[in-house]
C-alpha cells in the first residue's frame, strides 16, 4: 500500500515537472523577442553587426536621439497616425461587427440567411484581392494621403462580425432584448444601454485585436499614404530598413520597433481589464 | 388599468415540416400551424385573469401577442378601447415579468428598476420616489444597490416584478413567473402576488401550467388546450362545472375519476349505472340535463376523489397504494382494472394495502359527459 502512495506520488511530481517545464518554454518563447528588441535597441549599428548578445549595451538613448532627430520620418507625428488609423479602425469594426451581428441574431427577416452566408463567404476573400481596386478607386478620387479612407472601410470585418455573432449566440438572452422593447426603449437604444454592454468582453478582446491588427497594418497605408506627414509609424520601420547603406542604423530601427509596440501593449493593458467572464450571469435562470 | 378585449385573435405560423417539428396535436391549414385558434375574450378593468393549460397549448403565445412581441395573424386586440394590432410593444403602456426573470445583468436593482421611466424621462426624483415605493412593496429596499448576480431566484423575482409595477402600467402580464422557484417560495410569493394585486389595482394577465396557481390567483380562468380556449370562467365555475371532460381533468388534484358508464332517463330523473352500480342524479342536475334535452345513451362520467366515500356498500375497490398526506390519505385502488383515487380522512385506521374496499358517491357530485365529444351534458346542448 506504502509502495503504491509512493509510486503515485512520484507520478504527480513527474508530471508537474513536465508542466512546468512546457510553460516556461512557451514563456520563453514568448518573451524572448521582447528581451531581444530591448538589448538590440541599446546596441549601436557596429555592435549589432557583430553579432547577438543577451548584455544590453550603453546606446538606447544614443538611438532614441538619434531616431527622433532622423530628418526623413516624423516620429510623433507618425505616433499620432498610426493612434488616429488604428483607434478609428478598432472602434468602427467593433461596433459595426456588433450592431451587424445583433441585427441578424435578434431579427428574422426574409433572406437572413442570404446575408450571413454572404458575410461569411467575404471573410474568404483576402485584402489584398480587394485592396487592388480599393487602392484605384481612392486615386481615382484623389482619396490617397487621407487617414479617414483608412478607418472606414474596417467598419467591415465579417471575422469579427463572425465571433460577436457567435458571442451574442452563448450569452445574450432574447427575453433581456423583449424585456427592453416592453420597457419602452427603442430598437437602437436597447442595442446601446442593455446588449453593448453585455458584449463588453467580446467588444474588449476585438478592440485589442483590431487595434493591434490596424496599427501593425504595413500593406493599406504604404499603397495610399504618401506625404511624409500622414504616414504612420510601419511605413516609417520599412523606410528606415531600406535606408542607403551610408545612413542605414540597424539601432535606430530597433529602437522605433520598441517605440512602435509601447501603445499596444498600452492599450492591451487596458482593454484587458473589460475582459471579465460571466457579464450576463444573474440576468436570466439558467 | 385598462380593459383587454381580443376578438377572434389567431396566431399562425408558417408551414414547417411536421416531421421534424412536434405540431401534431395543432391544426395544420394551408397558411401554416395554427399555434392560437379564434381566441375571444373580454378582460375587464382591474381583472385577474389566469391563462392555464398544458405545454404547447398557446397560452404564452397568447400572452406574447397582447405584449406586441409576436404579430397577431389574425382577429383584433384592443386595450382601452384601441386597437393595438399594429402598435409597437415599446407604444402599448404593458409590463412584464418573463419566466427567465430578464434583468439587466450590468444595471444594480435601482437602476432594472429605475430604466423604463428614465427612457420617459422622468424626473429625477420621481423615479427615486417610484422605484423606492415599489421596492417597499416588494420588500427589496435592501437590495437596490446590488447587481441582480448577487441576488437569490426569489429576489430576482421580486426584481422583475418591481421592473414592471413601478411604471403603473395599463396591463401587467406575466409569463409564468413562479415556476423557476421553488415549491416553498412559489406558495409564499402566490400568497403575496395576490396581496400585491390588491394594492397595485391593475388589470393582470398570468399565464401558468400550473392549476392550483390558477384557481387561487384567478378572478376567472382560462383553460387552453391544442390551441383552443376550452372554458372560461371564475375558478368555481371552472371546478364545479368543467366545460368538457379535459377541463375536468386538468382541474383539481388529484385528478378526477372517470367512469365509461350509462345515462338513465326515466321521466325528469337521471341515474347513472356503472356495472351494476346505480346513482340517482340530484334534482339540480336532472333539471339542467332535462332543458337539454338528454336521453339515455353511453357516457363519461366523473367523480372527484374526494367526493368518493369508503363505506359499507358501493363499487368494490383494491387499493394499491396508500399515500399519507397530513389531514387525509389519497388511495390509488383498482375498480375493474380502472385506476381510481379516493381521498379519505386520516383517522388512525387507514386502509392497508390489497385490501378490498367498498366506495360510493352522490348523484350531487356526479359530471356527466358526453362520450363522443366530453363535453358536459349538463352545461352545453
Amino acid at each position: 500500500m506504502d509502495k503504491r502512495n509512493k509510486r503515485a506520488a512520484l507520478q504527480l511530481a513527474a508530471a508537474r515537472v513536465l508542466v512546468y517545464a512546457v510553460i516556461i518554454f512557451l514563456c520563453f518563447l514568448c518573451l524572448f523577442f521582447f528581451v531581444m528588441l530591448f538589448v538590440n535597441s541599446s546596441r549601436t549599428n557596429n555592435q549589432l553587426q557583430r553579432g547577438f548578445t543577451l548584455i544590453p549595451g550603453g546606446h538606447f538613448f544614443f538611438n532614441m536621439k538619434n531616431a527622433f532627430t532622423d530628418s526623413s520620418i516624423q516620429i510623433p507625428r507618425g505616433m499620432i497616425n498610426s493612434f488616429i488609423v488604428a483607434a478609428g479602425a478598432a472602434v468602427c469594426t467593433t461596433y459595426f461587427s456588433a450592431l451587424t451581428a445583433y441585427g441578424l441574431y435578434v431579427y428574422n427577416f426574409r433572406l437572413k440567411k442570404i446575408a450571413y452566408t454572404f458575410i461569411i463567404a467575404v471573410m474568404m476573400i483576402p485584402t489584398q484581392v480587394s485592396a487592388v481596386g480599393f487602392v484605384q478607386l481612392a486615386y481615382k478620387y484623389g482619396l490617397n494621403n487621407k487617414l479617414w479612407v483608412l478607418i472606414v472601410p474596417s467598419i467591415a470585418a465579417p471575422a469579427v462580425f463572425f465571433y460577436m455573432y457567435q458571442y451574442l449566440k452563448a450569452t445574450l438572452p432574447i427575453d433581456i432584448v423583449e424585456a427592453s422593447r416592453i420597457d419602452g426603449s427603442s430598437e437602437f437604444a436597447t442595442f446601446n444601454r442593455i446588449v453593448l454592454p453585455i458584449m463588453k468582453p467580446a467588444m474588449a478582446v476585438q478592440m485589442i485585436f483590431s487595434f493591434v491588427a490596424a496599427w501593425n497594418n504595413y500593406f493599406l497605408p504604404a499603397l495610399l499614404l504618401t506625404k511624409a506627414e500622414k504616414k504612420t509609424v510601419p511605413i516609417m520601420i520599412a523606410q528606415l530598413r531600406s535606408a542607403d547603406y551610408s545612413k542605414f542604423d540597424m539601432g535606430k530601427v530597433y529602437m522605433l520597433i520598441l517605440l512602435a509596440i509601447l501603445p499596444v501593449i498600452v492599450v492591451y493593458v487596458f482593454l484587458s481589464k473589460s475582459i471579465i467572464k460571466g457579464v450576463t450571469s444573474g440576468s436570466v435562470k439558467g | 388599468m385598462a380593459e383587454v378585449r381580443l376578438k377572434d385573435v389567431m396566431k399562425i405560423y408558417p408551414p414547417v415540416d411536421t416531421k421534424k417539428h412536434n405540431v401534431k396535436h395543432l391544426e395544420v391549414t394551408e397558411k401554416g400551424v395554427v399555434a392560437v385558434q379564434q381566441f375571444n375574450i373580454d378582460i375587464q378593468d382591474k381583472e385577474f385573469i389566469v391563462l392555464v393549460g398544458p405545454s404547447g397549448c398557446g397560452k404564452t403565445t397568447t400572452l406574447r401577442m397582447i405584449a406586441g412581441l409576436e404579430e397577431i395573424s389574425e382577429g383584433e386586440l384592443y386595450i382601452d378601447g384601441e386597437l393595438m394590432n399594429a402598435v409597437a410593444p415599446k407604444d402599448r403602456d404593458i409590463a412584464m415579468v418573463f419566466q427567465s426573470y430578464a434583468l439587466y445583468p450590468h444595471m444594480t436593482v435601482f437602476d432594472n428598476m429605475a430604466y423604463s421611466l428614465k427612457i420617459k424621462h422622468v424626473p429625477k426624483d420621481e423615479i427615486k420616489r417610484r422605484v423606492e415605493e415599489a421596492a417597499e412593496i416588494l420588500d427589496i429596499t435592501k437590495y437596490l444597490q446590488r447587481k441582480p448576480k448577487a441576488l437569490s431566484g426569489g429576489q430576482r423575482q421580486r426584481v422583475a416584478i418591481g421592473r414592471a409595477i413601478v411604471r403603473n402600467p395599463k396591463v401587467l402580464l406575466m409569463d409564468e413567473p413562479l415556476s423557476n422557484l421553488d415549491a416553498k417560495l412559489r406558495n409564499q410569493m402566490r400568497a403575496e402576488l395576490l396581496k400585491l394585486q390588491n394594492r397595485i389595482q391593475t388589470t393582470i394577465v398570468y399565464v401558468t401550467h400550473d392549476q392550483v396557481e390558477a384557481m387561487t390567483l384567478g378572478d376567472r380562468i382560462v383553460v387552453m388546450k391544442d390551441a383552443y380556449i376550452q372554458q372560461i370562467g371564475t375558478p368555481q365555475e371552472v371546478f364545479n362545472h368543467p366545460a368538457n371532460t379535459f377541463v375536468a381533468g386538468f382541474i383539481g388534484t388529484p385528478q378526477m375519476n372517470f367512469f365509461e358508464g350509462e345515462l338513465l332517463r326515466e321521466g325528469n330523473d337521471y341515474s347513472v349505472k356503472y356495472k351494476d352500480y346505480v346513482v340517482k342524479l340530484s334534482e339540480n342536475k336532472a333539471k339542467r340535463l332535462a332543458e337539454n334535452h338528454v336521453e339515455s345513451q353511453s357516457i363519461t362520467f366523473g367523480v372527484r376523489p374526494d367526493q368518493m366515500r369508503v363505506g359499507e356498500e358501493g363499487l368494490t375497490a383494491v387499493v394499491e397504494v396508500s399515500e399519507m398526506m397530513g389531514t387525509s390519505s389519497h388511495l390509488h385502488t383498482k375498480i375493474d382494472g380502472q385506476d381510481v383515487i379516493v381521498i379519505v380522512p386520516t383517522n388512525g385506521d387507514d386502509a392497508s394495502e390489497m385490501e378490498e374496499i367498498k366506495v360510493s358517491f352522490s348523484g350531487k357530485m356526479v359530471h356527466v359527459f358526453s362520450k363522443e365529444d366530453g363535453r358536459n351534458l349538463e352545461f352545453s346542448v
